[in-house]
């Protein structure tokens, strides 16, 4: 079953389009990459499946059902703003918006404890939440787009503000949530995450879905257009016509293909111009280098 | 319902336990009631000590009976002034002039007063505080008394003689309604004042107040938490329900303290004495019942208003530049009141208090003033009810695309325009 399905869903402001007829499907359990540059219509797509937005045409549904207010309970949103009642006190304000989610008070604050004690803040559940570090205010943030269990959620930027060891813990968390049959979709600038968490991604530019699909396809589509060089010697081989783009690292040189160029001529060449080759390695493109061609050169 | 009952018990526990409407709840009654009690003892109480003066008539005619006049009595008892000289015609007026002013600065005089030979020139009265009331005001009074007496009996005319012709009678008011006939010396309007600037205040304050909890949420990024989780009504419908909740807590207050007050203690007593402002003050239940009925109205009308103004703005200074939107219906209300005041049945009263954003203040005016028909009454109370509806349908919609709009303040059409995006 698909978690999300948006057919053709357009939303325009004014003369300004935001979204245009983007389709899109996102596997139950599974975990989506929603990509794109600054103002590319993420957000605008996201209200949209939140039902805070209604498209102006296309159909949206989430776990197969039309999206309306009632879809919206069974989200977790963590919206790209952080935002919580800043005199609040922790545990009262993860309690509030828990039982906006559902769950009655007792409920709520069990959960609340547990969450709180998992990620590190139990000492801090009756300290007003202005009180806390950003990274702190961040977890709490988390907490309450997660602590009503929903089948499907939506995190934007969720490691903003972490340090790298917290950053790891919401990971390992979304991941564990993913093994228990959750859908999330991660939107972020940060693509090494998306390598390490997501199976598929979306990218997003100027309202237009430019590229979706599997990661690993994504990947696999684009072929292995990088070489990389570990070597001793004479670099002359690297004047060789097939090879474009070099960038010199500290061991070697990673270098991109001209399109049409065989590996093996380069190879020969290095060879025959009296270079010692320690690592010779075609690699696939990094999800970084994907984004930039498709967002600069479309 | 269940999160809108969520919404208000948050909005209500959070506004009723801040410093401003506890202090709001304490403040404002202390300081309407000090206020009248100030007046009142500012009034009877302008002088505290008997001021030493010295007469200088330079025509010679008016000095005694300016002295005879000044026979007020300070609070014990005491004089408040004893003339300690009238000096006619002066041989030489600078050194007279000289040495009185050496005596007021010598603290041995409080002032004298200089009568002009020609009683047409202004007199003059010198003294180290000019604009001392309790001096200023008794001098006047008995320098006009004698200055006017003179000329009348230099016209033969006898003052006690014409003030005896001139006596006018009292009135006694009497108001007529279905229950009977009470008497009237005030009160009626009174109340009626009283409720206007009540409701004026209250439509105001609490509107505002909704306007700020609005804008907190968008300026602390709460907002986008919030509407993630609940229907784009309910969260509006919360807050102004969590803040009208509020206003109860407080009216309830108010009532209280002031029905213990009249009912005990000084305040009741002073209630039952005959000639006693708050004799005969009586407020009927049906008025309390009409005025919260319309206040109701009116609030949820215009909190809508100033929450959809609070959810277009960005932060306070904007929405400052907006709310006169919501304001400019109940100023106008002040502006006109007294229109209604003077005649609460003609034809521009009816017309105005139908008009749903001036009903809950001309409305209840006028049912405070001389009931009008029960049509009326419904007709303002229907039309009050529909347009509510319809404006917090409509704020409803801006709400919903505004708290989600950051930066720039809309300006009127985009406002109008918003509702079409949801």
């Amino acid at each position: 079953m698909d978690a999300i399905v948006l057919e053709n869903v357009t939303k325009a402001y004014d003369s300004v389009i935001a979204v245009n007829a983007v389709s899109l499907k996102v596997h139950a359990g599974a975990i989506l990459g929603l990509l794109g540059p600054n103002g590319a219509g993420k957000t605008t797509t996201i209200r949209m499946i939140m039902n805070i937005l209604v498209p102006d045409s296309g159909s949206i549904h989430v776990l197969g059902e039309p999206v309306s207010d009632s879809t919206r309970d069974k989200i977790g949103y963590l919206p790209e703003e952080r935002g919580l009642y800043p005199r609040m006190k922790v545990l009262e304000i993860i309690v509030f918006l828990a039982a906006l989610h559902g769950l009655t008070q007792v409920e709520a604050a069990r959960r609340g404890k547990d969450w709180l004690d998992r990620l590190g803040l139990s000492e801090w559940s009756d300290k007003k939440l202005v009180d806390l570090s950003k990274g702190m205010q961040q977890k709490v943030q988390f907490i309450t787009s997660v602590i009503h269990r929903p089948p499907l959620m939506i995190l934007d930027e969720p490691f903003s503000g972490l340090d790298p060891v917290n950053a790891a813990t919401i990971q390992e968390i979304m991941l564990d949530m993913r093994k228990q049959g959750s859908t999330i979709v991660l939107s972020t600038h940060r693509m090494e995450q998306v390598e390490r968490l997501c199976d598929s991604i979306c990218l997003i530019d100027k309202g237009c879905n430019v590229l979706d699909g599997e990661l690993r396809a994504v990947k696999q589509s684009y072929g292995k257009n990088t070489l990389h060089v570990e070597f001793t010697g004479n670099d002359a081989f690297l004047n060789h016509p097939a090879i474009g783009q070099t960038a010199r690292l500290i061991t070697g040189i990673e270098a991109k293909l001209k399109p049409g160029a065989d590996p093996q001529e380069i190879l020969k060449a290095a060879v025959n111009s009296d270079a010692r080759i320690t690592r010779f390695e075609l690699l696939e493109p990094s999800l970084s280098e994907i984004f930039i061609d498709r967002t600069t050169h479309a | 319902m269940r999160k809108i009952l969520l919404i208000i018990k948050r909005e209500y526990l959070t506004r009723v336990r801040t410093k401003g409407v506890i202090i709001g709840t304490v403040i404002v009654p202390v300081l309407g009631v000090g206020s009248i009690l100030l007046v009142v003892f500012l009034v009877g109480h302008t002088a505290t000590q008997t001021s030493r003066i010295v007469i200088v008539d330079n025509s010679g005619q008016l000095g005694p009976a300016v002295a005879h006049g000044l026979d007020g009595k300070l609070a014990d008892g005491q004089p408040q002034f004893v003339v300690e000289e009238t000096v006619l015609r002066p041989a030489s007026p600078d050194a007279l002039q000289k040495d009185l002013r050496a005596r007021i600065n010598s603290e041995t005089l409080d002032a004298y007063l200089w009568i002009p030979q020609d009683l047409d020139q202004p007199f003059e009265l010198h003294t180290r505080n000019p604009e001392n009331i309790g001096l200023i005001g008794p001098l006047s009074r008995s320098v006009d008394q004698a200055l006017i007496s003179s000329r009348f009996e230099h016209r033969g005319v006898h003052l006690d003689d014409l003030q005896t012709i001139l006596k006018g009678t009292d009135r006694k008011l009497l108001k007529v309604s279905e229950a009977g006939e009470s008497v009237e010396k005030g009160q009626g309007i009174a109340i009626a004042i009283a409720l206007v600037v009540l409701l004026y205040t209250s439509l105001l304050m609490y509107g505002i107040i909704t306007m700020r909890s609005v804008i907190e949420e968008k300026t602390t990024r709460t907002m986008e938490v919030l509407i993630s989780s609940e229907r784009p009504f309910e969260l509006p419908a919360g807050k102004i329900l969590g803040v009208v909740a509020v206003a109860f807590t407080q009216f309830a207050i108010w009532m209280t303290t002031t029905a213990l007050l009249f009912s005990y203690g000084v305040l009741a007593s002073w209630r039952m004495t005959r000639n006693s402002p708050l004799a005969g003050v009586h407020v009927p239940i049906s008025l309390v019942l009409y005025a919260g009925l319309f206040f109701i109205g009116g609030y949820f009308m215009y909190a809508s208003m100033f929450a959809a103004i609070g959810s277009a703005c960005s932060n306070e200074q904007d929405a400052q530049q907006l709310q006169w939107l919501s304001m400019a219906p109940l100023v106008f209300c002040m502006i006109i009141y007294g229109v209604v005041l003077n005649e609460p049945a003609s034809r521009t009263a009816v017309i105005l208090s139908e008009i749903p954003f001036f009903a809950p203040v001309l409305m209840s005016l006028r049912i405070s003033l001389q009931t009008p028909p029960a049509c009326q009454i419904a007709r303002s109370l229907t039309l009050l009810v529909l347009t509510t509806i319809a404006v917090m349908c409509a704020s409803a919609k801006i709400y919903r695309i505004g708290v989600l709009m950051y930066g720039k303040r809309p300006s009127l059409v985009e406002l109008v325009r918003w509702p079409r995006y949801t």
